[in-house]
């Protein structure tokens, strides 16, 4: 038999696996473990897709930042148990919840397996529109020009999202540092870790987002990298968040989205129009939206980790 | 050779879901978190025998990916470890 074949059907078999056994599992915490595992194993899955972006992608978010908010939320949600039930749906509410996404994965899996043969595909256009760029990621050359609009708009949602979190702080605490404070470990594995890890992982995070607009890699996987490399520091109790009223904190979150709003505006007097790139400046202007992007996206998923602030401000 | 390598990916994942039985038996957290652990090392093994066979460098880049954040991850399940656990 085919090894490759086989490969293939064992990821999808694992994949489903988890996948339900998450659905199942009895408590929050074992649920959270087959959350990770099923998306290191969606990882494999994409690369065997041919889809290295998007394996960066799960692999950063998977296991850099979603795995982790969502522990903190089991971490704190303990005793909550009256919030818990207030906030699950009823039986009836699931079984229908249930019902529409069997449908609907019911519909998407008709649609794929009724695709005519070749199937539709943009690809072609993709890849020709993707050297007159300067760029030789064609995904790149898709989110930063061909649907910058999209991008763009993700961009500006990050930032609604360290809003939405921070408006969850009680009125006292308004201007104080965002999360828990962690107590200082100055010895053991967790401020080795600590110390040693996060001079590798900027400059492998750095790496990733340069690398992005010619191969595999981008603003939004190398910051998720930058920011687990704070959150290191941060649980070891060796680094301190700065307070939500700080200037700087605030202008590295917006700066991103403020440059990619900036360069597109620009196109109208430099290009021919809204996020158009005047020929041959298009790379350095892509790499400078992107550098400005990745230190956003750092930025406010370290934002989003923390949560809002849970001190008052120091006098 | 790419069927060899891809056979040893196999043999890998193989090994590997042995390791995700933990995960899902459990019964302690920290057995959950070991399996988990070995699941991402052995992730790591199967992207770089796949990267071989496929010749994909960008792959490269994800084992590395995991093998930074996967140390990251364990100790994210640590500190909530400790906060159940209180």
């Amino acid at each position: 038999m085919n090894a490759g074949l086989l490969l293939d059907l064992l990821l999808a078999l694992a994949v489903l696996g988890t996948a339900a056994w998450t659905l199942l599992a009895r408590t929050a915490f074992a649920a959270v473990i087959g959350f990770v595992a099923t998306g290191l194993l969606l990882t494999l899955v994409w690369v065997r897709l041919g889809a290295v972006d998007v394996a960066l992608t799960e692999a950063a978010i998977g296991a850099g930042a979603t795995g982790v908010i969502i522990l903190y939320v089991v971490a704190r949600l303990r005793g909550g148990e009256a919030e818990i039930s207030a906030a699950t749906p009823n039986p009836v509410q699931r079984i229908l919840a249930a019902l529409l996404a069997l449908a609907v994965g019911g519909l998407l899996a008709w649609g794929v397996l009724n695709l005519p043969d070749p199937a539709p595909s943009l690809a072609e256009a993709a890849l020709a529109g993707t050297a007159p760029l300067g760029l030789g990621n064609p995904v790149s050359a898709v989110l930063m020009a061909h649907r910058g609009l999209d991008t763009l708009l993700e961009a500006i949602v990050l930032v609604f999202a360290v809003l939405a979190v921070w408006s969850m702080a009680a009125d006292h605490r308004w201007g104080g540092a965002p999360g828990p404070v962690f107590p200082r470990a100055d010895h053991g594995p967790l401020s080795l870790l600590a110390r040693i890890l996060p001079p590798v992982g900027i400059v492998i995070g750095i790496y990733i987002a340069w690398v992005g607009t010619d191969a595999p890699g981008g603003k939004f996987q190398g910051g998720t990298i930058l920011a687990a490399m704070w959150v290191l520091p941060w649980i070891a109790g060796l680094a301190r968040p700065p307070s939500v009223t700080d200037w700087r904190l605030r202008l590295m979150i917006a700066i991103g989205p403020l440059t990619f709003l900036g360069v597109g505006l620009a196109g109208f007097l430099i290009a021919d129009g809204f996020l158009a790139y005047p020929a041959g400046f298009a790379k350095p202007l892509i790499l400078l939206i992107e550098a400005a992007m990745t230190l956003s996206v750092a930025a406010a998923l370290a934002c989003l980790i923390a949560g809002p602030p849970e001190r008052r401000r120091r006098a | 050779m790419t069927e060899i390598l891809l056979a040893a990916a196999v043999l890998v994942l193989l090994t590997v879901l042995a390791g995700l039985w933990r995960v899902l038996r459990g019964p302690r957290r920290a057995d959950r978190l070991m399996a988990a652990q070995l699941l991402c090392t052995g992730g790591i093994a199967a992207l770089l025998l796949v990267a071989g066979a496929s010749g994909s460098a960008a792959i490269l880049d994800v084992a590395l990916l995991l093998a930074l954040l996967g140390a990251f991850t364990s100790v994210a399940f640590v500190m909530a470890a400790r906060l159940i656990g209180r």
